[in-house]
């Protein structure tokens, strides 16, 4: 059932424009900011003086500010793929045809979170081609690529189920994608809050809550059974509460 | 003919508001059953917790000896609705769109539903085309597809004619009277011609509450007041006080030209024809017709409705 599910809704974001434009935007803006941090890392070895024995990171100022970079446009574009999952079906009045079917709520829910996620893999495969670029011209230092991957990956998870939230409370899409963009970011802020709070217990129930400094570990390789439980915990919630919200027609 | 609906003093509320108040009914296997009521009567609302979309604040839906809920999987293959605004995705096409609600039940044989379904319902020369491109008429006729394709013994169609032309209401009712052969057809509207020319049953209901129902003849005969008679006289003549046969009142009176017809309503029930038309020739009355008539259903239902009011 989630596969009939997932299908028509890969279906329907391939036979729109809208997903062609957001892979054709994700793709040249990364492009451009890949290209800037390489032009920006070369710049960096020539000026380094003759005696300066620390070389500078190649996986730490181009591949994990790329990725980085990702996470940050992922703030507009993970909203841009949610927006429209459950606000258009609740306007159209489409959610009828699930209801009518034995089809349970939370297979819708995680049908289109699946379908959802792959567009943004779609995405992400477009990325690939810089890795193999740099390869191709000689560095081989790729240590933390398959982290990278997997932190932005995870972190996408967790937007798309805050999106899914999200789309769920309103029949507007407008308001859906603006509320997921401002929970995002008011993830993001929690963990400033902790770097700003100078009670010890405060500052790391904050880091633990906001989704940062999972991110940043995740990012480095650094993927411990605390951000697993993070990442799964968060998303089975939004999850849950999508599903519940869903269930506001029983009231 | 057994029951295959009975639903059992439900009410539902909503905040501040009552939509629907313990409204009970039943309906048999194999009839039509029209739903009848003006707009904001609260058809839609007992439409939706008829088919599990809606649960009842207070009351109880069996449906094929079952209890219905929100939550009654195992009868939701059974019931197929058509809402009030169909519930398509106009980036789809109609083969495609039924292919999905198909698999959606749990269909074994979807390319042979969706051919059957195409071909009784004559979409077959629009299976390749967007929804979103179709007249509102095929919108329609894509909704009840929908309702269709999985084969469900019972179907409720909400206000199906809402916004059609002429033409495709007679295709609809067309469409109807043939699904009634083998299924039970739950079908709502504020039309009374519509429901009177496909229903052999049907349920009043006006602000929340049932106000009749039963079989159509039924309700005729229960509700039925008095004796009607259709009087037709020469242009100029005046009607005299029939006061003498018994109480009476002039509910219509029109002029065809050539004559003046009066519908008179008698409080008995008595046929009284020979008597008036006696009496009507004696006062110097030039008759030209006599003519005892049933109710309509439409004076009926607006007696019914404005009644209550």
């Amino acid at each position: 059932m989630i596969w009939t599910l997932w299908k028509k809704e890969v279906d329907s974001y391939y036979s729109s424009p809208l997903a062609y434009v957001l892979i054709g935007l994700f793709s040249l803006i990364t492009g451009i900011i890949f290209f800037n941090l390489l032009v920006t890392y070369s710049d960096g070895i020539a000026a380094i003086p003759q005696n300066m024995t620390e070389p500078i990171s190649f996986v730490e100022e181009v591949v994990l500010r790329l990725f980085s970079n990702i996470n940050f446009l992922f703030l507009f574009f993970v909203p841009l793929i949610t927006m429209r999952l459950f606000s258009e079906e609740r306007k159209a009045e489409t959610l009828d045809l699930y209801w009518m079917s034995p089809v349970s709520d939370w297979q819708l829910v995680l049908a289109k979170g699946l379908a959802a996620l792959t567009l943004i893999l779609s995405m992400l495969l477009m990325t690939v081609i810089y890795p193999l670029i740099i390869f191709g011209v000689g560095v081989r230092d790729f240590t933390l690529l398959g982290s990278a991957y997997l932190g932005v990956g995870l972190n996408a998870c967790a937007y798309i189920s805050l999106g899914l939230f999200c789309s769920s409370l309103s029949n507007n899409q407008i308001i859906a994608g603006l509320l997921s963009i401002l929970s995002i970011m008011f993830l993001w802020m929690i963990t400033w809050g902790g770097h700003l709070n100078s009670n010890y217990l405060v500052a790391e129930v904050f880091t633990y809550i906001g989704i940062t400094s999972h991110f940043e570990r995740t990012l480095r390789g650094l993927l411990g059974t605390q951000d697993l439980i993070y990442y799964a915990t968060f998303i089975f919630t939004f999850g849950f509460l999508t599903v519940k919200s869903l269930g506001r027609r029983n009231w | 003919m057994d029951k295959i609906l009975v639903v059992d003093n439900i009410t539902k509320e909503y905040p501040g508001r009552t939509a629907v108040s313990q409204v009970s009914f039943e309906v048999m296997k194999g009839s039509v059953h029209g739903f009848l009521g003006p707009n904001g009567a609260g058809k839609s609302t007992t439409m939706k917790m008829i088919a599990g979309l809606l649960p009842p604040t207070s009351g109880k839906i069996t449906f094929m000896g079952e209890n219905l809920t929100t939550e009654s999987h195992s009868l939701k293959n059974k019931l197929g609705l058509l809402p009030e605004n169909p519930p398509l995705y106009f980036d789809m096409t109609v083969e495609k769109y039924l292919g999905f609600v198909a698999k959606l039940h749990g269909v074994t044989n979807v390319k042979s539903n969706v051919e059957k379904v195409l071909t009784s319902l004559s979409l077959t020369d629009v299976s390749k085309r967007l929804i979103g491109n179709l007249s509102k008429g095929y919108k329609q006729r894509v909704g009840l597809a929908q309702a269709l394709v999985y084969d469900a013994p019972f179907i409720i169609l909400d206000e199906p004619s809402n916004g059609l032309d002429p033409e495709a209401v007679v295709e609809l009712r067309v469409i109807i009277r043939k699904l009634a052969l083998e299924k039970t057809v739950l079908f709502s509207s504020h039309i009374l011609s519509e429901v009177e020319q496909v229903c052999d049953h049907i349920t009043i209901i006006h602000q929340g509450k049932i106000r009749a129902s039963g079989d159509i003849q039924e309700i005729h005969r229960k509700f039925r007041q008095g004796f009607v008679v259709k009087i037709g006289m020469a242009p100029g003549d005046v009607l005299p006080d029939l006061n003498s046969i018994g109480k009476y009142e002039i509910t219509h009176r029109h002029s065809l030209g050539h004559e003046d017809q009066y519908h008179v309503c008698f409080e008995n029930e008595r046929d009284c024809r020979a008597e008036l038309g006696k009496m009507l020739v004696s006062s110097g009355v030039r008759l030209l017709t006599l003519q005892a008539e049933s109710p309509e259903l439409e004076e009926l239902f607006l007696h019914m409705t404005e009644k209550k009011k």
